[in-house]
């Protein structure tokens, strides 16, 4: 991808958060001031709860008409607002970016979870992350576009390698907003509890492309490995087709049945329509995204 | 059983190798980077890795399309089945000429190898081997190529040049329309008639042998005179020599002669010889390497001549002839020459030749134009320039033939008579005066008087002796009493083969095709003893020889006629169109028709 596709993905991007955003108000946060709310009690207009005062307490939030009621301080507790923390961890693999379509939609999801976050007032860490290195962006080298170059310069031990999310600096309490086309052989266990550890809220983007899914291999083909250029030969006919769809299929119920357990939401966003209409079919029905506009 | 009527359909079974290069062609041509490698080989690990064929085994469309190589390739020969009871016959003419003695042995091997593929699909082979001779009997007819192989070792070629066409229109007939026919020859030869396929064997050779001998008589001796020529292309040396009967021989003598040239060897027969063979040192054709001879004896005219006023004449006529000798009383004579007297009309009774004697003023010159009657005596002779005068005439009888007119004259005309217990004679009259005419200076009375002579020769039974050619037609008279045999002994040969021929007066008979001694007798008493040469140059001139081979042609035609088509074609056609849109089917690539966005499970 070019300087010029990064920017028209950035377009692309843009458009799409302005009707849809990451799900920051279907969770409750932890964390600094902002315009969310918070877990704990805080100084928003939106009432929580009473409980009996404390030493200490803001004698500001006594609530005067019990104690006129009952004879005993009450507090008037009211919601507290935060001001979200998200971690973009972005796969830079070489599977993220062989075909066109995905490289288009893998860029278009980083530049769609930053300017959500941004938008949002959210406390934004871009993680590029490629096997066993890892790269922490600031946000200005993602909106110059000039990520790309950095995540190609990423050198990792070994290409196609299962990336090592433990090095990464994960922030408590965050978003963690994980871009990956998770084709690599690896048990989703691990990554997600990394993801979900301290008081993280995993989110998962797959992006995927038709060739992946729905292949039309036939005969004998020279597939060329996209993370590391190895030749292997194969013969395909109608049966071994099938077989691998099935077991495309399994691999990702996998990762949806363990995004469960992790109460991490999963999304798989195709490569081939439009941002919109790829986000619509099943990022916003499981949460990952939410409308701006409610 | 089964033949292949186009065994080159097989040549369709190259598109086996070219399916499976095209299969791991394909493999090369196409290259797709893949993100889900890990996914595949772990639902597929006996296609990453391995050997070729274990790739080949699970393909449908190769199977398929093995499969339609294979039933086009069937298809392609033409297999057909035999039919019960088919025959196919093979006729084979063999050139009798003298120059295949040279390549009879290869003849027979060409035969070794080239008959068994002619009877191709057919159930039985019909074998029919014939001469070019005319008139010989075939060598062999039945199934089994040995036995005909074996009839050949008997065959003995050696005819002079002669036209296969008669044979080959014989063994046509005999085989039918649909026969092969083989006409095998040493020189090749352009289209041979009746669609006859042609097998020459023969190559170029050099050759040196006698090409002809005469005798002449020269100091009271008989002297031969043989040429001896160089047929071939180089120059040759050859040494010959004489042997006489009793094994006595002259010391060998080198000759050398150019190509094509000739040399003329002579000598005088010994006086107390009757024959000799010469002999040239051998080469491939033998037949002309040895010339027998014998000392030429013609049989003995006796000759009675009445005195007359033609003795100059009738003086002249018997010196003319050969073998003559003058007989005092008629009885005993062959031939009377005698004059007609009207006032002694009567003539002699047996073969005589008769002249008018005008002992009166001859008239005037006859008028009126000369013509020849068709007869044998009077073949090719010009009398036109004949001038005679009227003279009294013969007495003529109804049963005389008139050979020569002028006018409605006739000047001369043959009368048979008719004695009992004896053969016909003939009288030969002149019926005119010789002496006024200018018959005596015309070249047309002397052969007809020469004609009439050798003919009454021919007709004494008598002994003879004469240097003859091979395969001559040999016409003899005998006594019809008893019957002949004729005692043939070859060249180079100890044993004597005798024939046997019944009574007659005529002895008719073709002498053997091999040169050597004959003798004919008739109750012990020879009446022609013969040497036989070969004599035809051309046959012995062998650098015109050559080799060539048809037979190739006639390989395929036999085949649709002995065999049925095979019935189940339409079935493998339709097996090979299942075959290839099975193929099609399972190879065709397989996409869906509306994008799935949400391949979750």
């Amino acid at each position: 991808m070019n300087q010029d596709q990064l920017v028209a993905c950035h377009h692309r991007a843009l458009a799409a958060a302005g009707r849809l955003r990451l799900p920051f108000r279907s969770r409750v946060w932890r964390g600094a001031a902002g315009e969310f709310g918070g877990a704990g009690a805080g100084s928003s207009l939106d009432f929580q709860d009473h409980r009996t005062y404390v030493p200490g307490d803001d004698p500001r939030h006594i609530n005067w008409q019990a104690y006129a009621r009952t004879g005993s301080y009450t507090m008037k507790l009211y919601r507290e607002e935060v001001r979200p923390t998200v971690d973009v961890i972005m796969d830079t693999s070489e599977s993220m970016f062989f075909d066109p379509g995905k490289a288009t939609r893998s860029a278009e999801l980083l530049y769609l979870a930053t300017e959500s976050s941004r938008a949002a007032g959210a406390a934004v860490a871009v993680h590029l992350i490629r096997g066993s290195a890892m790269r922490t962006l600031p946000l200005g080298e993602v909106f110059s576009h000039r990520w790309l170059e950095t995540a190609r310069a990423l050198a990792s031990s070994e290409a196609g390698s299962i990336p090592d999310l433990s090095r990464t600096p994960l922030r408590p309490n965050a978003l963690r907003v994980w871009i990956s086309d998770l084709l690599y052989e690896a048990d989703p266990e691990p990554l997600l509890r990394v993801l979900a550890a301290r008081h993280g809220i995993p989110l998962l983007f797959a992006p995927f492309a038709r060739c992946e899914s729905d292949p039309d291999w036939n005969g004998n083909l020279e597939m060329i490995d996209a993370e590391n250029g190895n030749r292997h030969a194969h013969r395909i006919d109608p049966p071994v087709l099938k077989r691998y769809k099935e077991a495309y299929v399994r691999h990702f119920a996998v990762w949806k049945s363990t995004s469960l357990r992790h109460r991490a939401i999963f999304a798989r966003v195709s490569a081939e329509p439009d941002l919109a209409t790829a986000l619509y079919a099943e990022a916003v029905p499981s949460g990952a995204l939410e409308s701006s506009l409610g | 059983m089964m033949f292949l009527a186009n065994p080159a359909g097989f040549w369709a079974l190259l598109g086996i190798p070219a399916v499976l290069a095209i299969h791991f062609l394909q493999r090369k041509a196409r290259e797709i980077p893949v993100s889900t490698l890990f996914l595949l080989a772990r639902t597929h690990r006996e296609s990453s890795s391995g050997r070729r064929w274990d790739r080949l085994v699970p393909s449908v469309p190769l199977w398929m399309q093995l499969l339609g190589v294979l039933l086009l390739a069937w298809l392609l020969a033409e297999p057909r089945f035999q039919r019960p009871r088919s025959v196919q016959r093979v006729a084979i003419v063999l050139d009798g000429t003298a120059s295949m003695q040279v390549f009879r042995e290869s003849l027979t091997q060409a035969l070794h190898e080239k008959l068994p593929p002619l009877q191709g699909p057919a159930a039985e082979l019909d074998l029919l081997v014939l001469e070019s001779t005319p008139g010989r009997e075939r060598l062999y007819h039945g199934s089994s190529i040995d036995d005909a192989l074996n009839a050949l070792e008997s065959w003995n070629p050696g005819e002079g040049t002669l036209d296969p066409g008669p044979a080959l229109r014989i063994a046509r007939s005999l085989i039918g329309r649909d026969g092969i026919l083989i006409f095998a020859t040493d020189t090749p030869v352009e289209n041979p008639p009746y669609d006859a396929r042609l097998l020459a064997i023969g190559h170029p050779e050099e050759n040196v042998g006698f090409t002809g001998l005469r005798f002449t008589q020269e100091q009271g001796a008989a002297v031969w005179h043989a040429l001896v020529k160089n047929h071939g292309i180089a120059p040759a040396v050859r040494s010959w020599q004489i042997t006489y009967p009793g094994g006595r021989s002259t010391e060998p003598r080198n000759i050398e002669l150019q190509p094509g040239g000739l040399i003329s060897l002579q000598a005088a027969l010994p006086p107390d010889q009757e024959s000799a063979i010469l002999r040239l040192s051998e080469d491939v054709f033998t037949m002309d390497d040895s010339l027998p001879l014998v000392r030429p004896r013609p049989k003995t005219l006796r000759v009675f001549r009445q005195a007359s006023a033609l003795g100059e004449l009738e003086e002249r006529l018997v010196q003319s002839l050969d073998a003559v000798e003058m007989v005092h009383d008629a009885a005993e004579a062959d031939l009377t020459l005698c004059t007609y007297d009207p006032l002694d009309p009567a003539l002699p009774p047996g073969d005589a030749i008769v002249f008018v004697h005008d002992p009166t003023r001859a008239g005037q010159y006859l008028k009126g134009g000369i013509i020849a009657e068709e007869h044998p005596l009077m073949s090719g002779l010009n009398w036109q320039a004949l001038l005679v005068r009227e003279t009294i005439q013969l007495d003529r009888q109804p049963s005389d033939e008139v050979l020569l007119w002028q006018d409605q004259r006739p000047l001369i005309f043959l009368r048979s008579v008719l004695l009992e217990n004896q053969a016909p004679h003939q009288q030969l009259c002149f019926n005119f005066d010789v002496r006024h005419s200018n018959a005596t200076a015309n070249p047309a009375f002397i052969v007809c008087l020469h004609r009439f002579a050798e003919s009454v020769r021919q007709e004494r039974v008598a002994p003879s002796s004469s240097n003859l050619e091979t395969s001559q037609e040999i016409e003899l008279t005998a006594d019809p009493e008893f019957p002949a045999s004729i005692e043939f002994t070859p060249l180079h040969e100890a044993h004597t083969t005798i024939r046997d021929l019944p009574a007659s007066r005529r002895l008719r008979f073709e002498a053997p095709a091999r040169p050597g001694h004959l003798i004919v007798k008739q109750a012990d008493v020879p009446l022609l003893t013969a040497a036989l040469t070969f004599a035809d140059s051309r046959e012995a001139d062998l650098t015109h020889c050559g080799s060539a081979d048809t037979l190739g042609d006639a390989s395929s035609i036999p085949v649709e006629r002995h065999t049925t088509a095979d019935h189940w074609w339409r079935a493998w056609v339709l097996a090979l169109l299942a075959a290839l849109l099975t193929g099609w089917h399972f190879s065709r690539p397989r996409t869906s028709s509306t994008p799935d966005l949400s391949p979750s499970p």
